[in-house]
């Protein structure tokens, strides 16, 4: 993957690229959605606030990208713990609405916050001449830039599942009375785990910004980056490390097959892709093979009726 | 056995002083007040209802007392969060299991190992304590099986590995036998007995008090949310009220209509 960037044509490193964005996002959603078993339908908020974060620092006070861009993680995981201790007490389909909210919120308060952000008009970071806080890294440079933020994630999650934290993130999703009462500071793991969650996605959305270079609230705070981190953890298999990252891979090539080849079409069918997949594997297909491995049972027809509700 | 030490001045493990809890116009719990000696088994029954789980969830901090205090080894706890009592090393077991679906019966019991006092700093080492533990309440073999595949028994085994798991000094345990067979029984007393030769003070609740009798120091009957009656077993189940709670329930219940 690694030196691809020099050889490859130009499409195939663009789609890469955002290959690797959704890795990374869907690891970021995994941590808290997956393990923890706090399904967050805001983590987009975290992808906007980093983007914004960045942005405005690099532009409004000539900040180097690469302290703008710690500075826009440090930023996503402040709001995460500023909106987690409060959201986290909720659980099931209350905490997601309230996330939903939350994201709601953030993109409003960006839109107006007109002198600081530019609103709805926009934000366009300098990437030329004198102006520019720091050279623009160009499509090689950002495939290679993307590359290492997935690597970092899945390396990331990898490390934190193995962990003793990685156990009382599995031990809360499964029985929070029970993790409480073996010593778990269940507060305290769902916060933690949140905040991970949002320093990854705000990563992103700092390289996405500078990637960009300018873009508007309505592009970094779209709620469908939300709907395909949820989907593409769902259908990998959430609550493993492998399993967002076959959905990330999976979907995103799928959706950009069907793009380039079917023209209007692409969207009907791309959904009901998703809604079959759903239905034959609602545990994900990660998950779904790794049980039939272990219990040699591979019929998928069994699969449906053992999840049927 | 160990004869339990009546040290007069020895500050008892727990402490439960006038504890009351309501939900809504109901007192699950109401004015109760009792101490265990560090060593003992104290066996807590009653009839359905009696308020014995509301009891333990307000011991180990899962809900919080309408009023009264919790005193674990002297330290006021009185409603603090479940993992700070566990921290002060009490555990305790569920009524109604509560294993981790998603992991091993072996990673199910590290968890404690991992959390509770003194912990493990590693993984492996708690897995490795885990181990120990399964030995110990004798479902070693079912180590790599997931929960659901175990018999109730089984289940109710891991339950307790899973808190001795918290290395405990005081252990509530809230109807471990509950649904278990004749020799099931007898494998549960004999195991709560070794806990208790090891140091382990327990606190048993049971709704069937045959079994938890015939091991306890003294036993606590609730009734209706308050103590009914208090003492040597055998005192206890010659106490006329105690017999009316429990056979003479429905009778009771008839004739306050």
């Amino acid at each position: 993957m690694v030196g691809l960037q020099q050889v490859i044509e130009p499409g195939t490193q663009r789609l890469l690229t955002s290959v690797f964005l959704f890795v990374a996002l869907a690891q970021g959603w995994n941590i808290i959605g997956g393990y923890t078993g706090y399904a967050s339908f805001g983590q987009v908020a975290f992808f906007g606030l980093g983007a914004y974060a960045a942005a405005v620092l690099m532009t409004s006070y000539h900040v180097s990208f690469w302290i703008a861009m710690p500075a826009a993680v440090l930023f996503g995981v402040a709001f995460a713990v500023a909106i987690g201790v409060p959201l986290l007490r909720l659980r099931g389909h209350y905490f997601a609405i309230a996330t939903l909210g939350a994201a709601v919120g953030a993109q409003e308060v960006i839109t107006n916050l007109t002198p600081i952000t530019g609103g709805g008009g926009g934000i366009t970071i300098p990437t030329f001449g004198a102006q520019a806080p720091t050279a623009y890294f160009g499509k090689p440079g950002f495939y290679l830039a993307f590359l290492i933020l997935a690597a970092a994630s899945v390396a990331l999650a990898t490390v934190l599942s193995r962990s003793r934290f990685g156990y009382s993130m599995v031990a809360v999703h499964q029985d929070e009375d029970a993790a409480a009462a073996m010593g778990i500071n269940t507060t305290w793991v769902k916060v933690i785990a949140f905040g991970v969650s949002a320093a990854i996605v705000a990563c992103a959305g700092a390289f996405y910004a500078f990637q960009q270079i300018e873009f508007y609230p309505t592009d970094v705070f779209d709620a469908n980056f939300t709907v395909l981190m949820v989907i593409m953890v769902v259908i990998g298999g959430s609550g493993t490390v492998i399993g967002p990252l076959v959905g990330a891979v999976g979907l995103e090539l799928l959706s950009q097959f069907l793009r380039v080849n079917l023209g209007t079409y692409n969207q009907l069918i791309f959904g009901a892709i998703i809604v079959t997949v759903v239905i034959l594997f609602p545990q994900g297909v990660v998950n779904f093979f790794r049980d039939a491995v272990r219990t040699r049972q591979f019929s998928i027809l069994d699969n449906v009726r053992r999840y049927r509700l | 056995m160990i004869a339990a030490p009546a040290v007069a001045d020895a500050t008892p493990i727990l402490e439960v002083r006038n504890l009351s809890r309501r939900f809504g116009g109901l007192w699950a719990l109401r004015d109760v007040s009792f101490s265990v000696p560090e060593g003992q088994i104290i066996g807590v029954i009653g009839p359905n209802g009696a308020g014995k789980s509301t009891l333990v969830n307000l011991i180990t901090g899962h809900l919080r007392p309408t009023s009264g205090q919790v005193l674990i080894g002297g330290n006021d706890l009185t409603g603090a969060r479940p993992w700070v009592i566990a921290h002060d090393r009490v555990a305790r077991t569920f009524q109604i299991v509560k294993p981790f679906r998603g992991l091993t019966v072996r990673e199910n019991v590290a968890i404690g190992a991992m959390h509770g006092h003194d912990r493990d700093h590693s993984v492996r080492e708690a897995l490795a304590t885990a181990d120990e533990l399964l030995s110990l309440v004798g479902i070693a073999q079912h180590a790599k099986a997931t929960p659901s595949q175990l018999n109730i028994a089984d289940a109710r085994r891991l339950e307790l590995a899973k808190a001795l798991a918290c290395r405990p000094r005081l252990l509530l345990l809230d109807e471990v036998m509950a649904g278990l067979r004749h020799q099931e029984i007898d494998a549960a007393v004999e195991l709560i007995h070794r806990l208790r030769e090891s140091g382990i003070t327990i606190v048993a609740v049971e709704h069937v008090m045959q079994a938890i009798i015939s091991i306890s120091d003294r036993v606590l009957v609730l009734h209706h949310g308050s103590i009914l009656a208090e003492g040597p077993p055998r005192q206890v189940l010659a106490d006329q009220r105690v017999v009316e709670a429990y056979l003479g329930h429905r009778y009771a219940k008839r004739s306050t209509r």
